[in-house]
Formats: C-alpha cells, structure tokens, sequence
C-alpha cells in the first residue's frame, strides 16, 4: 500500500483526535533519530525493550533533550539479542508498559520526519503498540542513513560490486568514531551523527570513494 | 549515553556532580568543510571539543595550528570575550558543545577547572600540572628543607674541648655539631676532630674553636631540597646549615638528600677537581649526562637541571683546561663557551661552542697543540663537535685579544648577516677557565662598539626570522585541506630560537647580556626595556619549550638515537600541554612582533 494512501486513512480513522498533531506541519529544519533494542528480529512477536529518541536541529544534535525509555516486556530476550544490548530480562523489572511510554514518545516526536538505521524496523516496531493504541501507522516521514550511505557510495556501482551497509562500515567511511556499548541511546546518536555527515556529503555532491585492497595508495593523487 | 569524556583534562578536575551536569547540557553539532565556526575576536557561545574531524586555527591567510580529536578551542572566546584565531573546519567535523554559561559557572566554583582558562600562560603553568607531574614523581625535590629528614643542630661553647665535642656528637648520635663562640658561631665534624687528633695529634684538652669552620654554607629551611643540591654542588660541600628565622636549626647532608632519590650531582664537583687526567675526566663528564636523565625523571623543573649542568659544565672544561693547556697557554689564556652552554641552557649536549682569548701571543706549536687535544678531548665526553666550527680549534675563535678585538671592529662595519650571526654568538660567551678579566674586557669593548649602531642590530634582530616557518600559507591550507595534518612542531626553530635572540639583540643593545635569557629578560625589565608582564609570559613559553624539548632528548637517547631532533609530535600530546604549546606559540609571534617593530624590520 501507498504510504501517502495509509497515511490518508489513518488520519481519519485515528481514535484519540488529541494526537492529530502527528499529521500537521514538522518544525522547519527538525528531524528526530530513533532507535530501538528489542526481544528479537521478529516484527510479529518481539517486543521492544528500551527505545531512544533525539532531536535534530539544523546541523545541531539536540543531546540535552533526549528522550528515552525502558520497557516492561512480557518475552524473554533471544540470546543473540543480549549480546547486542546486554540488558538482561532481570533488568527489566524497571521496566514501565509501552502504553505509558507511548504517549510520551509521540509528543517528542511529533510530526518531525524519524531518522534511523534500517528505519523500518524501528517503525515497524512502534507501529505494533502504535495500531493498538490509537489505530494507526505512524504516519512520520522515514529518513534511512542506510539508503543515504547507498547513494553516496554505490549509486552507479558495477553490478558485480560487493555492497556492504554494515553499520560498522559506515561509521569507518565517515570516521565518526564507534562507540562499542550498543543500546538505544547510543545507537541513536550514532545514527544522528551519520545523518548529518550524510546530508551535507550528499548536498555537496561529495562521493566516498569505494576502495580496493591494497588501492590506498592511489589516493590522493587521482580519487 | 557516550559522552564528553570527563576523565581528561581540564574535565578530570570536575566533580563527579559538577561533570554530571555539564554532561547533561551539552550537544553536538556538525561542521561542513570550510565552516568557520569561532571567529578571531568574537566571544563564543559554546567550548567546543572535537569529537572526529580536524579544525584548523588560523589568522589570515596563515595557519596556525591543525586541531583533532580531544581538541578544545577556544577557551579565550568562551571566558575572555574573544577568540585568538579563526576556527574552520577542514573536514567534516563533529564537535561536543559545552554551553558558555556552564563552563562560567563552573570557572567560577572550581578553581582547578579555571586554571585551565587563565589568560596568562604563566599561571596556567603554575596551576596544571605538566605530564611528566601526572606521572607523579615530581614529589621528592619539591620537597621543603623543613619537610625532609635532616639532623637536629645540637650547639657546644667555642671553649669546650675537643674531647666534650667528641662526646656530644656521640650522645646526639650525629657526626656534626655548631660552635658557638661568641660573636661567630661554626661547624666542627667528626672527620675534622679525627684528623685533629690522630694526624694533627692535638691534645684533647684543645678548645674546640681552634679546629672549627667559621665559614657556614646554610640554606633556609623554607627552601627546596634541590636547592640545597644546587648549593652543595656549587660550593663542593657535602653538608649544609639549616637556618630559621636566623638561626641554625639543622644540618643537611647529602646523604639525607641521597636516601631520597637515587642522584649524586654534589659528588661530581670532587670528582671533578680530583681529576689528574683526561681519563679521570671522562668519568665525570659520564656522571654529569647520567645525572641530567635522572634529575629530569625525577621531574625536577628544567631550568634547575639546567642550572646544575652549566655548574657541573663550567667546572668540567676548566678542569680540562688545565689539564691540557701547556703553561704558556695557561698564563696567557682565557676559555670561554657560547651559544646554550654559555647562557647556561644546555642540559643535553648538542655541540661544543667554544673560544679562546690570549691575553699575550703564544707559541704557534703550543696553540696548535691544544686546540687539537681540547676539541678532541670534549669529543670523547660525548660532545659532539660544532657543525659551525665555532670551538677553539678554528682559529676564528682562538686568537690573541687585540686580533680579536679588530675581528669584532670589523664584524660591527660589515653589518652583514654573518658578522651579525658571529655577534650573535659571541654575546653569549662566558669564561670558565684563565684569565676571565680577558673576555670580559673583549664583551665590554663589544657593547661599546655596538651602541647606537642600529642598523648591525637590525641586522641582528632579522635572524628571529631565520628559521621562521610561522605560516605554512597558501601550501599549509592546501594541505590541511587534503588530509595533512601539521604533528610536529619544531621547538627549537618555532620556539626556543626566536625567544633567546630577540631577548639576545635587546640585550646587545641594553648591556644585559649576562646570564641565562632568564636574568637577561629581567634585567631589561628592570631598565624599563621590557614590559615585565610580556616578559613574564615569554619566559614561561620558553619553560615549555625548553621542558619539552629537554624529554624529547632524552627521550631520543633512550631510543639510541643521536640525531635527536627537535621535533615533536603534537598528536601524540596530551590536550592541556597541547593547548599551552599554543599559547606559547601566540606569545613567540607576539615577541617576534616586537622585535620587528622595534628594530624596524620590514616583512615576517
């Protein structure tokens, strides 16, 4: 379905008229980064564990105004899960219900356009208790560093060209250091920093140049 | 959230709340190529510390410094109001932004935080700690007389025998007691109370003033223990009076000083005037770089090391001096040393600069002879010969007075650059063995010569320029803009260098070229040729540079290597001596500033 067409019928058929306001006008220059640890990789049955969320103004990374929260979740983490967020399910006893934190996340939201990695899976996520509380998608505009790195570095690639738009292999391409402690928050800023490296690369037209083994040393003279 | 990281300095210097808080103010922002993000002269919102990237420090067209991760810029505009240099991004840059009205507040409650942002480099010099500090070790010669282990002074009448003396020292279980007699009051030691006895066989009834030293070396218990080292090598003594509020409460020994830390400067001078042969000599000469390695380990400041190596030095060439000088030389002869070694600056041996002046003509064999043997000799203590020739084996620089003199009346006509780097060197010469009267008629005679002479100190004063690489310009932008980043700073060509000579040709022109730049520059304060605030500033850039330049050295010895450089890699630094090097850089362009001013020198 035509996102622009969702977007049509959840405005309508949404249940609380107080969150219209995530249909209106975003703040100019505003996108907000999102990202999500959750139980596991299934959209259907996983469960979001802490979810974090900070504002982008201008070139400016709001930090000072973050939003972030941890949840109570009914199922219990996949193993491989905890070796990426290494929250253990006892952790979580502090955990609050997505229906209180639901609200809370919207309004920081707002209608600003979510900058994510792979952002629909974040989305898709939110989505899930999104349905459930008022009816609808969220209807924010989806921003993926993933598809930006793609067109900086392998728009007009050779077809045979080993495509990798691995995290790690981002923040290498942009040298924005690697914080090694993956959770919500530090995800977020990650991905907020390559947002606005991105932009700017792609505004000017500035290609990262797709390296062979051992061609380094051509570097400098000719790429 | 990954944050600022609060265990480096200055921000280590935060509490854990204070840290806290800051954290919770600060954003991050992003910096396309080119962006000027603090403008030289404007105050500035925000401290930024770079996260990835590089911003390039610059003023004009020239530039300055290139900044990376872990960076601060700018302290001056965030608590003085104004920038000292454009800040532009080079590449694409992320930065941490710290709110100006935090970091005010936090200047204004936390003093260790605020020396980070003092406006003086001298203060700030005294407040943070350098990195050889944080290692800790800079404890034990900073130590007070008070504070170490010393004996308690313990007095016996002048009149008492030798006998009661001996059995004072006994009770008082130490091998030295005061003598008070009267008026005077002395020391009497064991040793001098054995020889009394056994060799001199005086009875035991002797009073005891009729032995005692009457000619106390003290030093006061307020001062440092390398003070007291500094004293007991200069005067060859191994034991020191401790005085308080005038009076002696105390006797220091090497020995107390030894138990401390592993150094033994005060035993060199001896081993140096016992000394019969040129053999015996290279021992000494040995234990004087020994103990440079050691005093600086030990984190003793650079000028204190520095002022026991020129002590140690002086006493090692007069020594050689009269060991290899036939007596018509020895007679007639006044040595002397230039260059660092004459101001007292040398610490780690570079090259031998050094002169002779003949009061009388010599026999040619003769000073053939020993400028062969001398140079030679110097070279085998590990100092290396002068890549410019200037030792006493170029007959330049060995020849009777009156040639000298007429050298001198020439370089002074001729006024060009090499007669004005030929002064350069002479001005700082200083005699160490002879007839010192020689020399210092031949300096008198230069200053007069040099008097209102204002073009030859032009010509002087435009060698501050002459490894001036100050401004990469057009190449540095192009290179800072590809990805090349200016690590290494040159200490001598960008720092000690310009510093020493403009304080040099000022001194030329003032009559204050005794001693070290340090006494130099304070005595052109003192005649109201200096601004004594500026000089202040200039002498602490020097300390850092000299300080720096000092661990490079040795840091180069340590590696075998002998073609230390003077290099240093700024990367590899930590952020707060990074930021000094800068301000200390600022304050050699202002110097040089001057000198062009006052000598009216056209272009940098």
């Amino acid at each position: 379905m035509l996102r622009s067409v969702r977007r049509a019928i959840d405005r309508a058929r949404i249940s609380d008229p107080r969150y219209a306001f995530l249909f209106g006008e975003a703040p100019p220059d505003e996108v907000v980064a999102v990202d999500c640890e959750t139980t596991g990789l299934n959209l259907r049955k996983d469960e979001i564990i802490t979810i974090a969320a900070i504002r982008i103004r201008g070139d400016r990374i709001l930090t000072s105004e973050r939003f972030e929260a941890l949840a109570k979740t009914n199922r219990k983490s996949a193993p491989e899960a905890i070796k990426v967020h290494r929250i253990l399910d006892h952790d979580l006893q502090h955990g609050r219900p997505m229906r209180e934190i639901m609200p809370e996340l919207l309004h920081f939201v707002g209608s600003r356009p979510i900058v994510g990695y792979y952002t629909d899976f974040d989305v898709g996520m939110i989505d899930r208790y999104l349905l459930r509380l008022l009816r609808i998608h969220l209807p924010n505009k989806r921003i993926d560093v993933s598809s930006m790195y793609y067109k900086c570095k392998y728009r007009d690639a050779p077809d045979h060209l080993l495509i990798d738009l691995s995290f790690d292999s981002i923040l290498k391409d942009l040298s924005i250091p690697a914080i090694t402690q993956h959770d919500a928050s530090n995800d977020a800023l990650m991905t907020a920093m390559i947002y606005l490296q991105l932009r700017d690369m792609l505004k000017r037209g500035v290609r990262i140049p797709r390296m062979r083994a051992g061609a380094i040393a051509d570097l400098g003279i000719g790429a | 959230m990954q944050s600022l990281d609060t265990l480096s300095p200055p921000f280590d210097r935060l509490t854990h709340d204070e840290a806290e808080i800051l954290k919770q103010r600060i954003d991050i922002a992003y910096f396309r190529p080119g962006a000027v993000i603090v403008h030289q002269g404007q105050a500035s919102d925000f401290l930024h510390v770079i996260i990835k990237g590089a911003v390039e420090a610059r003023h004009g067209a020239a530039l300055h410094d290139v900044l990376g991760a872990g960076d601060i810029f700018d302290a001056r505009a965030v608590v003085h109001n104004e920038a000292g240099e454009d800040f532009v991004a080079a590449e694409e840059t992320l930065c941490f932004l710290l709110p100006r009205s935090n970091i005010l507040d936090l200047v204004h409650r936390n003093d260790g935080f605020a020396a980070f942002f003092y406006a003086e480099l001298s203060r700030k010099l005294d407040a943070l700690p350098t990195q050889r500090d944080l290692r800790g070790i800079d404890s034990v010669l900073g130590t007070r007389i008070r504070d170490a282990r010393h004996s308690e002074a313990v007095f016996i009448r002048g009149c008492a025998t030798l006998e009661a003396a001996a059995h004072a020292m006994l009770e008082a279980d130490t091998d030295a007691v005061f003598v008070d007699d009267g008026e005077r009051t002395g020391v009497v030691t064991g040793l001098k109370l054995t020889r009394a006895c056994m060799i001199r066989r005086l009875p035991a009834e002797t009073p005891v003033r009729e032995i005692a030293q009457f000619e106390v070396v003290s030093i006061n218990a307020d001062q440092l223990l390398v003070d007291a080292l500094l004293i007991m090598t200069r005067s060859n003594k191994r034991r020191i009076a401790v005085t308080e509020d005038g009076r002696y409460v105390g006797l220091l020994r090497d020995l107390d000083i030894l138990g401390l830390f592993a150094g033994n400067s005060q035993l060199i001078p001896g081993r140096i005037a016992r000394a019969t042969s040129v053999a015996d000599l290279s021992g000494a000469a040995h234990d004087i770089q020994e103990q440079v390695e050691r005093l600086c380990r030990q984190g003793v400041r650079v000028e204190a090391i520095n002022n026991i190596t020129a002590d140690l030095n002086s006493r090692l060439h007069g020594k050689l001096f009269e060991i290899v000088a036939p007596p018509a030389i020895r007679e007639a002869g006044c040595l002397f040393l230039m260059g660092s070694e004459g101001r007292g600056e040398q610490s780690v041996r570079t090259d031998q600069d050094n002169g002779l002046l003949l009061a009388r003509p010599v026999p040619e064999a003769d000073l053939a002879t020993f400028q062969a043997d001398f140079t030679l000799a110097l070279e085998s203590f590990g100092f290396p010969p002068c890549p410019g020739n200037i030792m006493v084996r170029n007959p330049l620089w060995s020849q009777p007075i009156d040639k000298f003199l007429a050298q001198l009346r020439t370089w002074v006509h001729a006024a060009d650059s090499e007669a004005a780097m030929n002064l350069s060197i002479f001005a700082d010469a200083v005699a160490v063995a002879g007839d010192t009267h020689v020399l210092a008629g031949a300096k008198a005679s230069l200053i007069e010569m040099v008097r209102g002479e204002t073009r030859l100190l032009a010509e002087i004063a435009k060698l501050i320029d002459l490894f001036s690489t100050d401004d990469l310009g057009v190449l540095g932008t192009v290179f800072a803009t590809i990805g090349f980043r200016r690590k290494d700073i040159d200490l001598k060509r960008d720092g000690t260098f310009p510093i020493i000579h403009g304080v040099r040709v000022l001194s030329l022109e003032h009559d204050t070229l005794a001693g070290s730049t340090r006494q130099r520059a304070e005595a052109l304060v003192a005649r109201g040729a200096l601004d004594a605030h500026f000089a202040g500033e200039i002498l602490s850039a020097l300390t850092i540079f000299m300080n720096l330049r000092l661990s490079a050295q040795i840091d180069a010895r340590h590696r075998g290597r002998t073609d230390a450089t003077s290099a240093v890699n700024v990367g590899a630094m930590p952020t707060v001596e990074r930021d000094m090097l800068r301000d200390a850089l600022r304050i050699v362009r202002r110097f040089r500033e001057l000198i062009h001013v006052r000598y009216s020198l056209t272009g940098p």
